[in-house]
C-alpha cells in the first residue's frame, strides 16, 4: 500500500484506488493534479482531499448531498470532456460521479462552496472542480448549525 | 457602467492595449475575443471567485483540521483510510430511488 507524507495527519498509507487525478488542477492551485480522498470513521461524512504533491495542502470536503439533498449538478461540456464522460448527458451523483463540496471551516462561519463542486468520475478517478457558469448556488453557502459544530 | 451596443464582428478598444471582439452572438451566449498584453490576467469572474474561495478553504483547513484532529487523536490508532469506491457506495445508499 503506498504511503504519503501529510502535514496534518503525519504519514498515512492509502489505497491506490483512492488516488484522484485533476487533469487541469483546481482554480488557484493549477499545478496540483494528484490528490487522495481520505476518510476517517470519526469525522464521517467529511472527506479530506490531500494533495500528493504538497503535504501541507488539504481540502476538507463533504458529499454535496449531505449539505443540500436536492443539489442539481450541472457540468459544462468541457469539464465532462476532462472527466472522460459523454457530453450529451449530465452525470448522476452516486451513479456516475462522486460530488463533493469544499468546506471553508472556522474564522467566522463555516461555509460550503456549492458553486464549484468537485466532481469525480468513479470509473477512471479523474476529477474536476466544475465551476457552474449560470448557477443560483453560492460559493459561500452557510452550513447548518449542526454541521457548523465541526468547527468548534 | 458604460454600456455599448455592438454587432457580431465589431470591436471595442480599452486604452491602447486591450481589444475586445464580439466574435459570435448566439441565442443565449456571446463569444468574446480578447486581445491583451500577456502579463494581464484574463479570467471569467466565477473562476476568480472559486480561486479565492479555494485559497480561503485551504488556509482555513489548517486551523479547521487541527481542531478536528484534536478531537480525533484519542482514536487515531483506529483511524482508517478507505477507498473511494466505498465512498461511492455509501453515497449510493443515501440516494433513494437511484438505480
Amino acid at each position: 500500500m503506498p504511503v504519503m507524507e501529510t502535514k496534518n495527519f503525519g504519514e498515512i498509507s492509502f489505497e491506490a484506488d483512492s488516488e484522484l487525478e485533476f487533469p487541469g488542477g483546481l482554480p488557484g492551485f493549477d499545478s496540483r493534479r494528484r490528490f487522495v480522498a481520505v476518510r476517517f470513521v470519526e469525522s464521517d461524512p467529511i472527506i479530506y482531499l490531500q494533495s500528493l504533491e504538497d503535504p501541507a495542502l488539504c481540502f476538507i470536503t463533504m458529499p454535496i448531498l449531505a449539505v443540500d439533498p436536492n443539489y442539481k449538478l450541472k457540468v459544462k461540456a468541457e469539464d465532462l470532456g476532462q472527466l472522460g464522460l459523454a457530453p450529451a448527458r449530465q452525470p448522476r451523483i452516486g451513479e456516475d460521479v462522486l460530488c463533493l463540496t469544499v468546506l471553508s471551516l472556522c474564522e467566522t462561519e463555516p461555509t460550503a462552496n456549492l458553486l464549484a463542486p468537485i466532481v469525480v468520475n468513479l470509473r477512471n478517478r479523474r476529477a474536476v472542480q466544475a465551476v457552474a457558469p449560470e448557477s443560483e448556488y453560492s460559493h459561500q453557502h452557510a452550513l447548518m448549525p449542526e454541521e457548523a459544530s465541526v468547527c468548534s | 457602467m458604460l454600456v455599448m451596443s455592438r454587432r457580431q464582428g465589431e470591436t471595442i478598444l480599452i486604452g491602447d492595449e486591450i481589444e475586445i471582439v464580439i466574435a459570435h452572438v448566439g441565442r443565449s451566449r456571446v463569444k468574446v475575443g480578447i486581445r491583451a498584453p500577456r502579463q494581464m490576467q484574463v479570467v471569467a469572474r466565477e473562476i476568480k471567485l472559486v480561486s479565492e474561495e479555494n485559497r480561503r478553504a485551504a488556509g482555513a483547513s489548517a486551523s479547521g483540521l487541527s481542531n478536528l484532529i484534536g478531537r480525533l487523536r484519542p482514536q487515531a490508532s483506529c483511524a482508517q483510510e478507505r477507498g473511494i469506491t466505498e465512498e461511492a457506495s455509501a453515497i449510493r445508499k443515501k440516494i433513494p430511488g437511484s438505480s
